[in-house]
């Protein structure tokens, strides 16, 4: 029997058993969805991450005190200016800058938000080439920008932090001082890196006027070739500078990208979690798939028995069959992909709207190929069985059977 | 009569193959799931709750506006509260007494190891009695604190029972070095099951405050209300008086009074989200397991034509024929769903005994078994439904037809 005749007598069947067939393919085509949702969503998760690792962060060391809360709001533990001259004494770091992150209200006509409010100094932007953000309007701080702000992007939305959008050149208040807004970085895709204040850092202290202005990080730009010994002997300046012993040190030096790989790991489980549960319903569907197949087998038995009485081979029967259940599996995969592609779209615009860009979809080519392969092997596994039990059929008995 | 349809029903089901055993694996796995986890979300609500070791009920805390993302109560504030507050609520006649507690990271030196971790201030005086009735804290080894103590410290039970961070346990009568400067341990804190209490470093209010140089500031103030009836009230009488002493307008607060439910509200309240997100996708495979009972149904109903005509041919009417093939079907859906709920409750037991031995609680699983009816329901009601259009199949078939097969 020719390939093509095997192929056209087993979509012949596939559309005589119309409902079954639908069923069939319903079933896995949920499962598919499902899981292609769940893999572009991370996908696109880790994209955004690793560009967030950018190359100007490669050649960047962290240094963060130990304690509670976000950095630099621990009362124990501080950074202070001391620290940082120490760090930019160590041979092998290039420039260093401290960063302060506070905790701030910020006022504009009348509605009132909190916020993070972050100071740094112009002169080492230091942690703008970690954040690897630009500017979407107006300008970036220059030193001696004093009472004068930068916005995260939300703040250009209305409804979004305010009722009303704030433009350029606007007063806002911080804590009760006012601040003109001289320009706007574009969007992070996070409500709260996007509702950030970025202040000149001799602002703080005026600002903040409370005995604890610990810098969260000091940044150090470093000789990227050899960022392992400078961390050590940055390591070793800040212990002299602090009086601590070697293993009781209170702070901590590490690269963004060791920062980052703790959240990756995170990451990795919850997105793990949730690709078995989604799993899950592909093995039913899988099984779904066998029964139908068997059943099919069943009631074909005759019919095989007369294909072989005119020389069909065992390994042609076998065939038959398994492309057929490939086949459903094919078509419920594709189904799958095209339904799941939409539902993420849409997701991801949900998301987009609501301020969480950075959950956006990713949608690789080999998504979709991977999808529509798995759902064919899926289909190919759950017919095995039934397809290898017919061709196993003997001619006579199949002929008999009623 | 309708014991006759399940008697029917269970006998044709005897006699099923291992196909339509197969098929209920969606039902099965689905109901599996969605027991599982919820057994398991209500523990770890009850795990939740115990974290934060609040017994009394009749316990007000007031904290100050901020980032309560950014870190733990007092850290993420934009005005914190002060000792002031703390006087003015005490004298609130709904309140019988109120302190407040200081909340600060340290190190600590032990065994020329460093360690570290979060310390808790314990009031003088009358609040005394009461912040140790709050959360029900005793000392299993020595003795609680009490007033006058200076370079004392209770630690809670896992510097005692876990040798890891500082390489031995550290026992009553230890010297220790909180932020360099010595301390005596007078008492170990009998377990509490909690993450939180079981890590404490327990100092006396004052001694905190000079050794961490924390000043004026308070980072929680806990208030103890005269009477369980009077929480609505105590709660706006707080409420006003933090208005009155900050100068904010009323929908302006930058401070939280809650109540015990209110924390835990909180917490449940994203637990319940996180569950809910699961259960909708556990719902999926129940759903593909509905998909499957319709498939074996209409495979059954072909398979049984003949049965149908001669049944139809003794005189069964269509609507026989039907009820019988809609309860077979959620007949079948209700063993998938009875076999789903006894995993799923075996599943349930090992995450608890999972949650207790990482996080050192003590809760156990309530059977719910509101839960488990409505799963059992559940699960007919699913195969029952799958099997509506396959049983109308077979009630409309011809009985002429039927015997001919």
């Amino acid at each position: 029997m020719a390939g093509n005749e095997s192929i056209r007598y087993s979509l012949r069947s596939i559309s005589n058993r119309k409902t079954r067939s639908l069923l069939t393919v319903f079933s896995i085509s949920i499962g598919i969805t499902t899981i292609f949702i769940f893999i572009s969503f991370g996908l696109g998760l880790y994209n955004y991450i690793q560009d967030s690792l950018s190359e100007t962060s490669a050649d960047k060391l962290i240094i963060q005190a130990r304690g509670v809360g976000a950095p630099g709001l621990d009362t124990t533990f501080k950074l202070l200016e001391k620290d940082l001259r120490a760090v930019e004494k160590t041979s092998g770091v290039l420039e260093a800058s401290g960063v302060y992150f506070k905790i701030g209200e910020v006022e504009f006509r009348n509605e009132k938000i909190i916020s993070y409010v972050m100071g740094y100094d112009p002169k080492v932007p230091l942690i703008m080439e970690v954040f690897n953000i630009d500017i979407f309007s107006g300008r970036e701080l220059k030193s001696g920008d004093s009472k004068k702000a930068v916005l995260g992007y939300n703040y250009l939305v209305s409804d979004k932090i305010f009722s009303r959008p704030v433009r350029l050149n606007d007063k806002i208040e911080v804590q009760g001082t006012s601040l003109k807004v001289v320009g706007f970085y574009e969007p992070l895709g996070n409500p709260q890196d996007d509702s950030n204040v970025y202040i000149v850092e001799d602002d703080i202290d005026t600002i903040f006027n409370d005995q604890n202005n610990s810098y969260g990080w000091i940044v150090a730009r470093v000789n990227p070739n050899d960022v392992e010994t400078i961390s050590e002997k940055i390591e070793k300046s800040l212990r002299k500078s602090r009086d601590l012993e070697e293993g009781k040190e209170d702070f901590f030096v590490q690269t963004f990208e060791d920062m980052i790989e703790s959240f990756l790991s995170i990451l990795n489980i919850v997105v793990g979690f949730i690709l078995v549960i989604a799993f899950i319903s592909v093995v039913v569907s899988a099984v779904n798939t066998a029964n139908t197949m068997i059943t099919s087998v069943l009631e074909r038995i005759k019919e095989i028995g007369v294909i072989k009485a005119i020389g069909a081979k065992n390994s042609e029967i076998f065939l038959i069959f398994l492309f057929e259940s490939s086949f459903l599996g094919f078509i419920a995969g594709s189904l799958g992909v095209l339904v799941g592609w939409g539902i993420s779209s849409v997701g991801g615009n949900v998301l987009d709207s609501i301020g969480f860009g950075f959950l956006a979809p990713a949608f690789p080519s080999a998504l979709f190929i991977g999808s529509i392969l798995f759902a064919v092997f899926t289909g190919a596994i759950s017919g095995v069985v039934p397809a290898w039990n017919a061709s196993r059929i003997n001619v006579v008995d199949a002929l008999r059977y009623e | 009569m309708i014991e006759d349809y399940f008697l029917l029903a269970l006998r044709n089901l005897k006699h099923r193959g291992i196909r339509s055993w197969l098929t209920l694996l969606g039902i099965f796995i689905g109901i599996m799931a969605v027991v599982s986890l919820i057994s398991l979300g209500n523990g770890l609500k009850l795990a939740v709750a115990s974290q934060f070791g609040i017994s009394s009920t009749e316990v007000i805390t007031i904290q100050a506006g901020g980032l309560t993302s950014a870190g733990p109560p007092g850290t993420a504030v934009t005005n914190p509260l002060e000792q002031s507050d703390v006087e003015a609520i005490d004298k609130l006649p709904t309140v019988d007494i109120a302190f407040s507690r200081i909340l600060t990271s340290g190190k600590l030196e032990f065994n020329d190891i460093v360690g570290f971790g979060l310390a808790v201030s314990i009031p003088d005086g009358r609040a005394r009695k009461f912040a140790y009735e709050a959360v029900e804290l005793e000392a299993e080894l020595g003795r609680m604190l009490k007033d006058g103590d200076v370079n004392k410290v209770v630690l809670g039970n896992n510097f005692y029972t876990n040798e890891e961070t500082f390489g031995k346990p550290i026992k009553v009568g230890d010297k220790i070095l909180l932020q360099d400067k010595k301390f005596e341990v007078v008492g170990i804190l009998k377990k509490k099951g909690s993450f939180l209490w079981d890590n404490f470093v327990m100092v006396n209010e004052d001694p905190l405050i000079d050794l961490m140089d924390y000043g004026d500031k308070v980072d929680v103030i806990v208030a103890k209300v005269k009477d369980k009836d009077l929480m609505e009230r105590s709660k706006e009488e707080i409420e006003k008086k933090m208005r009155e002493l900050r100068d904010v307008d009323v929908g302006k607060e930058d401070f939280e009074v809650s109540t015990p439910d209110a924390v835990l509200g909180t917490v449940n309240s994203i637990l319940g989200g996180v569950q809910a997100f699961i259960i909708i996708i556990a719902s999926i495979s129940i759903f593909v397991g509905a998909i499957g009972i319709v498939n074996t149904m209409t495979t059954s109903v072909l398979e049984r034509k003949q049965e149908i005509g001669i049944m139809k041919s003794i005189g069964a009417r269509n609507s026989h024929v039907f009820m019988q093939f809609l309860i077979e079907s959620g007949l079948l859906g209700l063993v998938g769903g009875f076999v789903g709920v006894v995993f799923g409750l075996g599943i349930g037991f090992l995450g608890i005994y999972g949650i207790n031995n990482f996080i050192g609680s003590e809760i156990i699983l309530e059977i719910d078994y509101i839960l488990i009816g409505a799963s059992l329901l559940g699960s007919f009601l699913i195969g029952a439904i799958s099997g509506v259009i396959p049983a109308w199949n077979a009630s409309k078939l011809n009985p002429v037809d039927a015997l001919r097969g």
